[in-house]
Formats: C-alpha cells, sequence, structure tokens
C-alpha cells in the first residue's frame, strides 16, 4: 500500500503556470525558421575554456620571484662574495647560482572536485561530463652548495570532460 | 481527461517538436524555476535548452538527457554573471520566497501546497518536480541529475514525508 498516495494526488492535481505564448514563438523561429549557419549548438560556452587568469597570474608571479630570488641569492652568499669582487670578469654570477639550484619535487594536491553536468559538445549526440577540480601545485628546488631550499606553490584549476556512456 | 502515461508515450515517438514541447513545456518551465525566481528568465532556460536539445536528438526518447540540458543550461546562466549568480544563491538560500506564483491554482489549500513545495530542500525539490509534473521514472530522473536510481527514489521519499509533516498542522 502507497502512504503517500493521497500527498501525491493533492500533488499532482497543482497545475504548473502555463508558459507564455512568446516561449512557443520563440522556440518556433528557431526550430521552424532558417538554419542557422556554422555547427551545432554547443552547450560549452567559448569562455568556458578560457584560462584560470588569476592561477595564471600567479604562476607567473611566482616564476619572477624564482629569478629574482636566484640572482639575488649569489650576492648575499658569505662563501662567494668576496670571490665575486676580487674577479669582476668572471661569468655571469646569476647565471650561475640559478644553475646550482636543483629540481628536488614537485607535487599537486586536488582540493576539491565538483561535477557540473552534463553537456553536448558539438556535433555529438553523445553527452559528456564536466568536471572541475581546483588543485595547488608545488615545486621545490634545492641547492646543494648552499643548503638553501626554494618552493614555489600556486593554485590550479582544470575542467575535464569525461565521456558518458549513452543508453 | 487524457490519461497521462498515453500523452508521455505519444510525446515520446511523436517527432513534432509542437507536439513535444506543447505537452513538456509547462513542466520544463517549472523544472527551470528552481534556479530562477522569475518566469521569464525560466523560460528563457527552456527555450535555449530545448532547441539545443532537439537539433541534437530530434526527439525526445531520452527525456533524462532533456532535463540534464535544462539543469546545464540554467546553471551555466546563474555562472555567467557572478552577481547575478551571487543574488540567486542568496535567493536560494532564503528558503526560495518565489516572487511569481508557479502554480496556477487560486485556492488556499493548494496555495499552503505549493508553498510547503518551495520550503523542500532543493535536491528533494527537483526530484519531485520531475517526478509528479514531468512523469519521469526514477531512472530518468537519475540520469538527469547525475544520481543513482535509488538516490531519486529516496529523495522523491524524504519529500513526500516532508510534505506530510509540513502540512499535518491544516
Amino acid at each position: 500500500m502507497n502512504d503517500f498516495s493521497e500527498i501525491e494526488n493533492e500533488l499532482r492535481a497543482l497545475r504548473p503556470v502555463r508558459p507564455s505564448q512568446k516561449l512557443y514563438e520563440s522556440v518556433a523561429r528557431q526550430l521552424d525558421g532558417p538554419a542557422e549557419a556554422g555547427p551545432v549548438d554547443n552547450l560549452i560556452q567559448p569562455n568556458r575554456f578560457r584560462f584560470g587568469w588569476l592561477s595564471l597570474g600567479l604562476g607567473l608571479a611566482a616564476a619572477a620571484a624564482l629569478l629574482i630570488l636566484a640572482r639575488i641569492d649569489f650576492p648575499i652568499s658569505p662563501r662567494h662574495a668576496p670571490t665575486i669582487a676580487m674577479t669582476p670578469s668572471a661569468a655571469p654570477a646569476g647565471a650561475f647560482a640559478s644553475a646550482q639550484f636543483i629540481p628536488a619535487g614537485a607535487s599537486r594536491v586536488v582540493y576539491h572536485t565538483q561535477d557540473e553536468g552534463l553537456l553536448f559538445r558539438g556535433g555529438s549526440a553523445a553527452p559528456v561530463r564536466r568536471v572541475r577540480s581546483r588543485s595547488r601545485e608545488t615545486l621545490q628546488w634545492h641547492n646543494p652548495g648552499t643548503g638553501a631550499s626554494l618552493r614555489v606553490s600556486y593554485p590550479s584549476e582544470e575542467v575535464q570532460l569525461v565521456p558518458v556512456a549513452g543508453q | 481527461m487524457k490519461d497521462r502515461a498515453e500523452v508521455m508515450e505519444n510525446v515520446i515517438t511523436h517527432e513534432n517538436w509542437k507536439t513535444c514541447f506543447s505537452e513538456l513545456a509547462p513542466g520544463l518551465v517549472l523544472f527551470a524555476r528552481q534556479w530562477v525566481r522569475s518566469g521569464a528568465d525560466a523560460e528563457d532556460i527552456v527555450q535555449e535548452a530545448f532547441v539545443r536539445f532537439w537539433r541534437q536528438n530530434r526527439d525526445v526518447a531520452n527525456r533524462g538527457l532533456l532535463y540534464a540540458t535544462v539543469r546545464s543550461v540554467a546553471l551555466d546562466l546563474i555562472r555567467k554573471d557572478s552577481r547575478r549568480a551571487r543574488r540567486e544563491a542568496e535567493a536560494y538560500s532564503d528558503t526560495v520566497q518565489t516572487i511569481e506564483p508557479q502554480f496556477e491554482d487560486d485556492d488556499d489549500s493548494r496555495r499552503l501546497l505549493a508553498g510547503a513545495i518551495n520550503r523542500l530542500p532543493h535536491e528533494q525539490r527537483e526530484v519531485l518536480v520531475m517526478k509528479i509534473w514531468n512523469d519521469l521514472t526514477f531512472a530518468e530522473i537519475g540520469e538527469g541529475l547525475g544520481i543513482s536510481q535509488n538516490t531519486a527514489a529516496s529523495r522523491y521519499r524524504y519529500a513526500l514525508v516532508a510534505l506530510k509533516k509540513d502540512l499535518l498542522p491544516r
């Protein structure tokens, strides 16, 4: 026995507001009118694929900071500073110092994943599921000569389109 | 009175968009109203979604995908403008006090019922709308929302329990 039949009947008795005639006319204009040039509509807006400019900016800023640190690290090193003063014609100090930093590790931690629903890609009847994930990527360098280490961390965002099996 | 199953069967097999759309439009607009506060916005969503869906599929045999399209267009719309998204989200969390009525009925008891529906948690309300006013199966609801059939069924049951509880003191 269905305990909810009474409330279900009450609900079914509620009638949704009828859409306006304008809606029917608009749909008719688009479906019965001349076919539009170009590919079939795609749910994914072009600007949906824009880069994460904030992440890109932070990444570039981190890279700039890395270059600046690499250049100023050498002169303040107590072991090498006198050498520089005595041999000004030596190879560029910044290049030498930066060469001493070697990659020590890289990590990517995904801290948020969101399923944004099904989409239809242009020209395809098969849907894809859009999954957006946000993560933090960290790069590390180590200077074995001075023992100095450098770590750059920045946020990143990735959108994946996962094919969905049709039924 | 037309038998609902017969109507839906006709909708599924009929290839003329006008027949399909006239049968489905009220339920689709009601479904879209869950993300926007005005009927005009909901109609815009339905228009865009139905046109896109029809151009791709030429029929509505896979109704789960049609509702998934409406949902996707609605979410895209409110994401396009952050201020609008924020406004909608705030409206959303304020127990969704809709400005325009979603149902035609003027009767007091039915108005109470409509108010109780608006107070349902969103995930329960969308399943309820898809089931009651759009005649989707739980499998189709699951496909449209990206959840399992069992989850759709349990959300529906929770919605009915909540409505009964809400309307009990009447």
